[in-house]
């Protein structure tokens, strides 16, 4: 069975309509991108998946259950997580805060714990904070676990939404143009992250990308949406061939990125 | 002299003096603000009127000593008119001020509604609102149209007191307190953005406020009446943001990520 | 200037001068006070040494040795000699305990309610309900009570139960205000909690009929207050007599009393505030108030969280508004206006929006200036209005001035200027949350 399917998802605002029949398949264990030209849909697709939109026709099934309907934070409950286009941190708290603010979900701390402090409570935050700076050390941040998010530089801003994401122990991360600003070197990274979060901590990835670089070096299908609407889906190799494809946006940029 | 004259006289008068406050209260107390998280304007704005409300009762303190200002009766403007509807068995009592003020009232609507739709200024303060830098690209002077705003605004609600305190001829520092608190619920009621929805919204609550207020009493039989009148508007206001936000005459705003 | 100023804060910031300022102040302040009960300037004295408890590099345990000398032993002698000293840390510790609830709504949650006090006033009108003769009044027209009605509890002692009862019924009111608002964004949710504040006032002004429920303007007195008792009032009685240098009266040790328990219950409110602010939940709110759809992605509840916010909030203006009716033994409408709801604000603000030490010095530095300096500049008045002297420059009368301008009335204004310039020069305010990392050794919880 997929990990993820959805069917004939349409979503509309107003008189456009953003999403148009979409199919796709993933699954598990799988390294897969979706790119596309601007305002292709990608984005407004990532987040009919996750529960911010609501899908006008279609079904989304995620791990044999049906996802269409489900709040945000029952979406996230369920083992998606995911970063965003614009960097969303909460910008006020500190890096290790942040980052235990993905693990709000795994969490178990109730009521009771936080007012009378019980040993369990403790036990918990500790562990929470042990495994927050694990995960800032797998990213790549180091010593910057009380500074405040938004003091960072875009780079490290990027890596703790990762780890925030990360966080949550999901089985399916989104990310939304997560290499978008980065200097070769830092894409050079962020791929080789990508690639060990599935290799080492089985978990799926889907990602939305612009960088043909990291598309075609990372992913292991490739979905290509334009209007809305699914145009192509192959391998790298496949996509990279494929008339339509290029017609859409490929062009010149894929034969550099071969290089 | 014509007390029609002096009426929009004073009407002009109230247009500059609360034009003029509202220019200078946005200069000193929201500009510095305007890019801050949204409830920082919010909470100067609250500030803002408590000092301007404490202000006026320090000013009427070291001048005249009396808070409470008691109108004397003016022209004939308490005088009744009465019309003969078909189909109603009494006839119907209007007072000259209250014709006046609907007729101002339109001739308000009619006139905001020209500037804001039909001209040139009106399209620069539409654009402002929906995008403050993309504005600015265009060589729209923000400050001056954000000015021009309150202008308007602060205009409108001097003309609005005018009418009120002849309407109403009981007057104090904090009379305002609750018409503006109605005017935003009037607002909400008929889709924040469209006019001639305020004015609907306007109307619909005033309609409410006064029957339900009476008819509560009798259907209460006497145990709840005409003083929760005021709190009607809040009812109403929390009644509206659950089931319609947009209003009776807004559109639904789309959703964006 | 500023070096100057900050030269001699670093000065005294270390050890031994640390020591000697703060002692210093306590013993000099205490002595001025006990001389002079109604100088200005020997409260300022006095009230300097907390704060250089507070922020001065001492030793913890001194710290709090220091604290709870000034707390349990000096203030109390010295308030019984001048109740001013008792009623100015009582309201602050009110008020303290309100600002800190608000922090929680605004400050942690970013939830702009403009109607707080609605839930002061639910505390405040249950013990007042069954604390008082209102039940036996129910039928009753307010002023034409009959003389001989009975208190409706016959034991007051339940005024301890009850104070656990407000808690629960103003968060249950808390839930009630949030189930509507969830959804409602920042301007719209304000000006919906300022109606419900309003609501509540109206309600308590007029739930005179059918049922005479809160006995309508008149507001609902007498109000029991929970018995003292004999076994320890006696002792403490032959102690402190000589020492204050008169009897001491039932009613001076009931003002002792509420200054202790209005002491216990702010310092409850500051743990149960920090341990929520250091927890999932705290994090959930700050997530919140900074991105919603951020937070939620986390998988971070909207809903519950939202209301979690407003009845934890709640709670702590329920239990002071238990607290303030059997201090006062009155309570009327007026008290919980709209005004009150901003004065609150107003001191979170001025402290700093979601810091914990910064509200408390907010609610001091407010209640201060309302009580003393407005006071003070009153008289100060009057006794220009009642010399020959004349404003200089314009020549006018002192004397002309009118009555009606008493500066101890104009709350409005304090407060709006207060809201207006913080926001303007310093909105994270005196002392804002950020500079409070994470875990230090060696923070205690200070008195106040």
């Amino acid at each position: 069975m997929a990990l993820l399917e959805t069917k004939d998802v349409v979503k509309r605002f107003g008189g456009l309509t953003a999403v148009n029949k979409m199919n796709f398949t993933l699954e598990k264990g799988q390294i897969a991108s979706i790119i596309g030209p601007n305002g292709a849909g990608k984005t407004t697709f990532f987040n009919t998946l996750t529960g911010i939109y609501k899908p006008e026709e279609g079904s989304i099934e995620f791990n044999g259950h049906s996802l269409v309907g489900l709040r945000p934070d029952q979406v996230a409950e369920r083992g998606i997580a995911r970063t965003f286009q614009n960097i969303r941190l909460f910008g006020s708290m500190t890096v290790i805060e942040n980052i235990l603010v993905g693990m709000h979900t795994r969490l178990k701390q109730r009521g009771t714990d936080v007012l009378f402090r019980t040993k369990a409570f403790y036990e918990e935050e500790a562990a929470a904070e042990a495994r927050a700076k694990e995960l800032m050390d797998y990213v790549g941040l180091k010593n910057v676990g009380n500074e405040l998010a938004r003091n960072l530089p875009y780079g490290g801003q990027r890596r703790i939404e990762i780890a925030r994401a990360l966080a949550a122990n999901p089985t399916l991360l989104l990310l939304d143009e997560p290499t978008a600003g980065m200097n070769p070197n830092e894409t050079e990274e962020a791929i080789k992250l990508f690639r060990r979060i599935r290799d080492e901590k089985g978990i799926t990835v889907l990602l939305i990308e612009h960088d043909m670089r990291v598309v075609m070096n990372i992913s292991e299908r490739i979905s290509v949406m334009d209007y809305g609407e699914k145009i192509a889906e192959g391998t790298p190799a496949q996509i990279r061939s494929n008339q339509r494809v290029i017609e859409a946006y490929l062009g010149r940029e894929a034969a550099a990125a071969q290089a | 002299m014509n007390q029609y004259v002096v009426i929009a006289f004073a009407i002009l008068l109230g247009m500059v003096i609360a034009g003029g406050l509202a220019v200078t209260v946005e200069r000193v107390a929201y500009k510095p603000l305007r890019n801050a998280p949204r409830l920082v304007p919010l909470i100067s704005a609250i500030g803002m009127s408590f000092f301007l409300q404490d202000a006026v009762r320090l000013i009427l303190g070291l001048t005249t000593g009396e808070f409470n200002v008691i109108l004397p009766k003016f022209g004939t403007f308490d005088a009744f008119q009465t019309f003969n509807v078909a189909g109603l068995d009494a006839p119907v009592q209007l007072q000259n001020k209250t014709i006046l003020l609907i007729a101002v009232t339109i001739v308000m609507l009619v006139g905001l509604n020209y500037l804001v739709n039909g001209t040139k200024i009106g399209k620069a303060i539409r654009a402002v609102a929906q995008d403050r830098p993309t504005a600015s690209l265009m060589g729209i002077n923000v400050n001056l149209i954000i000015s021009i705003t309150f202008l308007i605004g602060g205009a409108l609600g001097g003309a609005a007191g005018v009418l009120f305190a002849l309407k109403v001829t009981r007057l104090d520092p904090f009379v305002g307190f609750f018409p503006g608190l109605k005017a935003f619920t009037a607002a909400v009621l008929g889709g924040i953005g469209n006019l001639t929805g305020a004015l609907l919204g306007g109307i619909v609550l005033g309609l409410l406020e006064s029957f339900g207020a009476s008819y509560l009493g009798i259907f209460t039989q006497g145990a709840f009446g005409a003083e929760y009148k005021d709190i009607f508007a809040f009812a109403i206001l929390i009644a509206i943001l659950i089931f319609r936000p947009s209003g009776l005459l807004g559109q639904t705003v789309g959703q964006k990520a | 200037m500023k070096k100057f100023f900050s030269d001699f804060y670093a000065a005294i910031n270390k050890e031994p001068w640390s020591y000697v300022v703060t002692f210093g102040l306590m013993i000099i302040g205490s002595v001025m006070v006990y001389n002079v009960p109604r100088s200005l300037s020997a409260f300022l004295v006095l009230m300097l040494s907390p704060m250089a408890m507070y922020f001065l590099k001492m030793n913890n345990k001194v710290k709090l040795f220091a604290g709870l000398v000034l707390a349990i032993v000096i203030l109390p002698v010295l308030g019984i000699r001048n109740i001013f000293y008792l009623e100015v840390i009582f309201q602050i510790c009110v008020f303290a305990a309100l600002a800190l609830g608000l922090n929680i709504v605004i400050g942690m949650a970013g939830l702009l309610d403009l109607g707080y006090v609605a839930f002061y006033a639910v505390g405040a009108y249950t013990w007042a309900f069954f604390g008082s003769k209102q039940i036996s009044l129910l039928h009753s027209v307010p002023g034409a009570a009959p003389a001989n009605a009975p208190f409706f509890l016959e034991n007051p002692n339940w005024f301890w139960l009850f104070i656990f009862l407000g808690v629960g019924l103003a968060a249950f009111a808390g839930i009630l205000l949030g189930l509507p608002v969830l959804r409602l964004r920042g301007d719209y949710l304000a000006i919906v909690t300022l109606g419900f504040g309003e609501v509540i006032r109206v309600l308590a002004l007029n739930l005179d009929k059918p049922l005479n429920i809160t006995n309508g303007p008149q507001g609902i007195t007498p109000i029991q207050r929970p018995t003292l008792s004999p076994v320890l009032l006696d002792p403490l009685r032959r102690i402190l007599e000589p020492v204050v240098g008169h009897e001491i009266t039932t009613a001076q040790f009931y003002n002792v009393f509420f200054y202790f328990l209005a002491l216990v219950v702010i310092i409850i409110a500051v743990i149960v505030a920090r341990r929520l602010e250091d927890s999932r939940i705290g994090r959930a709110w700050t997530a919140i108030r900074e991105d919603e759809t951020a937070a939620i992605a986390m998988g971070i509840p909207l809903v519950k969280m939202k209301l979690a916010a407003f009845a934890s909030g709640a709670a702590f203006a329920g239990a002071m508004g238990v607290i303030y009716a059997a201090n006062r033994t009155f309570v009327s409408p007026e008290t919980f206006s709209f005004l009150q709801s901003i004065g609150v604000l107003s001191m979170v603000i001025l402290g700093g929006l979601g810091s914990i030490p910064g509200v408390i010095i907010g609610a001091a530095v407010v209640v201060f200036l309302n009580i003393q300096v407005l006071q003070t500049f009153s008289l100060y008045l009057s006794s220009l209005r009642q010399s020959d002297a004349v404003i200089p420059i314009i020549n006018f009368a002192w004397k002309n001035l009118s009555t009606q301008l008493d500066p101890a009335k104009y709350q409005k204004l304090i407060f709006g200027v207060i809201l207006v310039v913080m926001m303007i020069f310093r909105p994270s305010g005196l002392i804002p949350a950020e500079r409070r990392k994470r875990e230090l050794a060696g923070e205690t919880e200070d008195s106040d």
